[in-house]
């Protein structure tokens, strides 16, 4: 058996995969682009936890990667297949990743998030100015492939992302970079090489963000430098991991679900207030159970547990 | 056999010499006791010998090696391993993660988690925290947390393990609990101690060799009797008053 996977987290995990498999067999068209949403957000939220909910490290520039990706497959749309495309995207946003790690990972906290930001708006208008100097407004990405191949390839994104974070959580790899989180001096003082670490991290956390960036825009047939890198891209994908439990992405998963379907019903019922209620939820989450629902629901678990041996 | 020699070993910040010109031989085996008012310079000399700060002249060899000028990651795969006198513990994780991520780095470096954890066990074992394995770091008293500081550094297999004031805010009994604790874990790892104190007692009873700081300099080093009688150590340590022996008996 897996570590750390008991049976009925494993069987719900299993569920899952059949239903993201079998989704498109009996789901309209515009189901199967809500199970392409969701699985995106899914991606994106996993790889985020990587960095941010392992380390501490709270980026909230991660639409920086996303964008760069949904770049890279604008501009070779007419040179690369569309694959090699969103491979790029992601050799791109690694490298990217190589480069923005170094000066932001030496600061912690507050500093880090503004730099991330920072970052991640610096990026948007330079693409800004590029695509202006060269006349461009807008770029058109006709002739993709089809609904169906580009909701299994962000699937493969999907549990990529969710293999790769549930990997780390458990590997001494992920061991080193929660005790980062909990302590960065003392992680170091106990061996742990807190620096090339880090910059794992962020580089793994980079890499399928760029892929999902580069299908997001294959799929809207339409680039915009604005709409790629959008801020609120971010901060969704900060506000999944933090509602479901950015300490574990069993819990990531629960918090992509649940503002998935949150995010349809609010926009079908009452779009003007859709914005007023994510954020409040975020809000109330980071005052009351920071460690999201998952945390929630572990600290029960150890409660009810403790309570059972005090009465035996 | 030297496992530790500090060479000429200075530390300033800014205008302020926090430690000046310390030479100290820590041997194989030996438990040092490392004493002197606040602000003497023990800290600093504890964060200069584990790579948290580097000093700004002089050098250290660890067990043959140069350690002075690198990370504290690099100095603990040594085998060097400290606590923190604020203590440090991991608090959103449990105890035994706790241990067993000092298993899987410093000198032990251990690839299984099941084996980190294996070793973790035991040393949760020896110092008597087995039933809290499984809490968070953070809901454990304060001598709870000593321990498990003192656990952690031990889980990393060191030979060189440096004790920051580890009985400091306990209660007489807890101290005395303490003590025993450390000769025990002293002897079973085969451990070579130095400790920071303040309290004499625990000491003057679990130390070899005492050497004493006062504003930076080590002013004596010694047996405990010789240390305690020293006159430049009491007119230090207390200004007038005649031996610093009355607290033993």
């Amino acid at each position: 058996m897996i570590r750390g996977l008991d049976k009925i987290t494993g069987t719900l995990l299993v569920a899952l995969f059949a239903l993201i498999v079998l989704w498109p067999t009996f789901a309209s068209n515009y189901e199967i682009g809500v199970g392409f949403d969701t699985m995106r957000w899914g991606a994106l939220a996993l790889s985020w936890v990587v960095l941010s909910g392992m380390t501490g490290y709270f980026s909230f520039g991660h639409v920086v990667f996303f964008g760069l990706g949904a770049y890279i497959v604008a501009v070779t749309w007419l040179v690369l297949p569309w694959w090699g495309g969103v491979l790029l995207s992601g050799v791109g946003a690694g490298i990217l990743a190589i480069m923005v790690g170094y000066p932001c990972l030496r600061v912690r906290g507050p500093y880090f998030v503004i730099l991330t930001f920072g970052v991640a708006e610096l990026v948007k208008f330079i693409v800004i100015n590029i695509e202006a100097g060269l006349s461009m407004s807008g770029r058109m990405l006709l002739g993709g492939p089809s609904t169906i191949t580009l909701y299994y390839s962000m699937g493969v994104l999907a549990v990529l992302a969710f293999i790769l974070a549930f990997w780390v959580r458990q590997s001494r790899f992920g061991a080193g970079l929660r005790a980062i989180r909990e302590d960065e001096d003392a992680a170091e003082t106990l061996g742990i090489p807190v620096h090339r670490y880090k910059m794992t991290a962020f580089v793994l956390s980079a890499i399928i963000p760029g892929m999902v960036g580069g299908l997001f825009v294959i799929r809207g047939a339409f680039f915009e430098p604005p709409n790629v890198f959008d801020p609120r891209v971010s901060l969704t994908m900060i506000a999944m991991a933090v509602m479901g439990g950015s300490d574990d992405p069993r819990g990531t998963v629960v918090g992509v679900i649940f503002l998935a379907l949150l995010s349809q019903y609010l926009w079908a019922n009452f779009p003007q207030l859709y914005a007023i209620i994510v954020g409040l939820l975020l809000v109330i989450f980071v005052l009351a159970a920071p460690d999201g629902m998952w945390g929630r629901w572990q600290a029960a678990k150890r409660r009810s547990r403790s309570m059972q041996t005090q009465d035996s | 056999m030297a496992l530790l020699e500090i060479n000429n070993i200075e530390k300033r910040f800014g205008g302020v010499v926090a430690v000046r010109n310390v030479n100290m031989i820590v041997n194989q085996g030996e438990r040092i006791g490392l004493i002197g008012a606040n602000g003497a310079g023990k800290t600093t000399l504890f964060a200069i010998i584990a790579g948290n700060q580097r000093p700004t002249s002089g050098t250290i060899t660890f067990d043959g090696e140069r350690i002075s000028g690198r990370r504290p990651d690099a100095v603990s795969r040594r085998g060097v391993a400290r606590t923190f006198q604020i203590v440090r513990p991991f608090g959103e994780l449990s105890v035994m993660e706790n241990l067993a991520i000092g298993a899987m780095f410093g000198a032990r470096q251990e690839r299984s988690i099941d084996e980190a954890e294996a070793r973790a066990s035991e040393i949760l074992k020896d110092v008597g925290l087995t039933d809290r394995a499984a809490d968070f770091a953070s809901d454990l008293t304060l001598a709870g947390r000593k321990r498990l500081e003192v656990a952690r550094a031990l889980a990393t297999e060191p030979k060189l393990l440096m004790l920051d004031e580890v009985l400091a805010g306990l209660t007489p009994s807890e101290i005395n609990e303490a003590v025993a604790m450390i000769r025990d874990l002293q002897e079973k790892y085969k451990l070579t101690v130095i400790m920071v104190e303040h309290v004499l007692r625990a000491v003057m009873q679990l130390c070899e060799r005492i050497v004493v700081l006062h504003h930076g300099e080590k002013i004596a080093e010694g047996s405990p009797e010789q240390v305690s009688s020293d006159p430049a150590v009491i007119e230090a340590y207390l200004g007038t008053s005649k031996s610093l022996g009355t607290s033993r008996s």
